[in-house]
């Protein structure tokens, strides 16, 4: 088997005296959609922030694609494939659709000195290449129609699906996605499920998905790792994970 | 050469640099999304610089005026020069704005930056002549005829306008001008989009302040002078309302903007009949009316008289 993906070893997070995480320890495997599930305030979303970058860890190790990446810049993750969603979805609201998704590519000859210097001759070229490509992107999330609109027009489900077809245009070698079903009704989530098995199927790309939404993890996550009050409580595939007391106890208690 | 043709240059060359700073803050604030209320000082920066390297050493004139540098430059040297020290002082700004602030209080922090910049530079009398500020600062037309002089510095200005448009617009459209945009509605989406985030802050603010100090370079070598009362923090707040009213982030919505602000209302109520007792009166009335226009803009129209538009792509 090659190396895992994500590497996280004996994280932990302290909040002053608030310990939010305490050493959590996982892996994602390449080609994998893993999940990270837990009652509300098990630290998830802090697991999540320190490895993408968004925040520093008190202490422990994050090492991404055989390289460790504690405590580097979310961009500086980002452009090494590392890229992360919002809980609550982000776009950039004056923006219209398609240039959410443009915006995002990286090494954009027109964001660099020789599409400075040069103006739009360096840089026409690459930028219909983008445009035919995140077309593209539009269809298989079927927005095409919305490409125009400003982004904050959009609803909550589009900008969710906005920020993972931004997420796309980065050519990610590992996704995070913070709770990408909340709000979306029980037919739109079962369309983005299945274009994130496609996504994973098709591509060279890993999913870290933190969920609540249990049905959809164990419809396409493989390994599931469920914390509680900062630790990880136990690992293994969702059918296995509903039968173990401890976490039934956990989300009762939580 | 008539009072109203004298006039109508005056206007013109105010006309000019407010372009400048105008498009300078519009770059920053409007498309960037940087809320500097220390604009002001990155073009008293390009006025002093310009003021000092044009001026001879202090001594001379029978040294009534103290100050660092007295180069007697050539004014074309002297304006690169006043225009670099607004990009070099517009970098210093953009540092106190880059730990993880909040946009309000980034635009706090700028704020108070402004407000110390002039009383240093009022307090200490040797570096740039204190309160009284640089007088005599030569005219790069002065041995001309006066209204060959007066319009050839028109041609001066026109000449910077054009030039500075064509580098401004570098940096508002193409996919730079979108990324800017980006950052400007959510930072941490921008990160997260793999932007460099203090890197496009630092850039914007050099460029910015680069336009600023050229603004502040031509107007002091037409006023012949400059002092603390040119740039108050005030001032930083006229060239927003000229942002705000004409539409953030549209090159072009903020040129009408500054027509409208800059010259209809600033210098419109010059024409106000004078009411005796109180001098200074319709100046203050223009800030009256500056301010109200503003909040009825940001309150019935925030997006402008001429709003940012964003390119189509559907279709073919």
């Amino acid at each position: 088997m090659s190396d895992p993906i994500l590497e996280v070893s004996d994280l932990t997070k302290h909040y002053g005296g608030v310990h939010a995480v305490e050493g959590v320890s996982f892996t994602v495997e390449k080609g994998s959609i893993t999940g990270l599930i837990g009652p509300n305030g098990a630290g998830k979303s802090s697991v999540l922030a320190v490895i993408g970058g968004f925040i520093p860890p008190t202490s422990g190790k994050v090492r991404f694609d055989g390289q460790d990446v504690t405590g580097q810049a979310m961009h500086v993750l980002a452009r090494r494939g590392l890229v992360r969603t919002f809980q609550i979805a982000r776009v950039f609201g004056n923006l219209t659709t398609i240039e959410n998704l443009l915006v995002a590519a990286p090494r954009q000859k027109g964001e660099q000195l020789a599409g400075l210097v040069g103006g739009r001759g360096a840089w026409r070229g690459q930028e219909e290449e983008l445009v035919a490509e995140a077309r593209e992107t539009l269809k298989t999330f079927d927005m095409e129609a919305k490409m125009d609109e400003p982004a904050r027009q959009l609803s909550g489900g589009q900008r969710r699906a906005v920020e993972i077809m931004r997420a796309l245009m980065m050519k990610p070698k590992l996704l995070l996605l913070d709770e990408p079903m909340a709000g979306l009704s029980p037919s739109l989530s079962r369309q983005l499920e299945d274009v994130l098995l496609r996504l994973v199927a098709d591509r060279d790309l890993s999913l870290l998905l933190v969920e609540h939404e249990l049905d959809t993890v164990e419809r396409i996550c493989g390994k599931v790792v469920v914390m509680a009050q900062g630790k990880v409580l136990s690992e293994g595939r969702m059918s296995e994970l509903r039968l173990r007391k401890k976490v039934q106890d956990a989300y009762v208690i939580g | 050469m008539g009072a109203w043709e004298f006039y109508l240059v005056v206007l013109l060359v105010y006309f000019g640099t407010d372009l400048l700073a105008v498009w300078g803050l519009n770059l920053e604030f409007g498309v960037a999304g940087v809320a500097n209320l220390a604009y002001i000082v990155v073009v008293a920066a390009g006025a002093y610089t310009y003021g000092v390297c044009t001026l001879g050493p202090s001594t001379g004139n029978g040294g009534f005026q103290h100050y660092v540098g007295g180069f007697t430059l050539p004014f074309p040297l002297a304006l690169a020069a006043g225009s670099l020290m607004g990009g070099v002082v517009g970098v210093l700004i953009a540092i106190t704005g880059l730990k993880r602030l909040r946009q309000d209080y980034q635009a706090m922090a700028m704020l108070v930056v402004s407000l110390m910049a002039a009383t240093v530079v009022s307090a200490d009398v040797n570096f740039l002549n204190g309160n009284a500020g640089l007088a005599l600062i030569p005219n790069p037309f002065k041995d001309w005829d006066p209204e060959a002089g007066r319009w050839a510095y028109v041609a001066v200005v026109g000449f910077c306008v054009v030039l500075a448009w064509l580098v401004m617009r570098r940096f508002t459209t193409g996919p730079l001008g979108r990324t800017l945009r980006a950052m400007r509605d959510d930072e941490t989406a921008a990160a997260a989009a793999g932007k460099d985030i203090v890197a496009l802050r630092l850039l914007v603010q050099f460029v910015g302040g680069c336009l600023g100090g050229l603004s502040g370079a031509l107007l002091a070598a037409f006023i012949g002078g400059w002092s603390p009362t040119a740039w108050v923090y005030i001032e930083t707040l006229a060239f927003l309302s000229c942002v705000i009213v004409g539409g953030m982030g549209s090159d072009r919505g903020v040129s009408v903007g500054t027509l409208i602000v800059a010259i209809l209302i600033l210098q419109g109520v010059q024409f106000l009949p004078q009411v005796e007792g109180h001098p200074g009166l319709s100046e203050d009335f223009g800030w009256i009316i500056l301010g109200v226009a503003t909040i009825v803009f940001i309150w019935t129209r925030p997006q402008g008289i001429l709003p940012e538009r964003r390119p189509k792509y559907a279709g073919p």
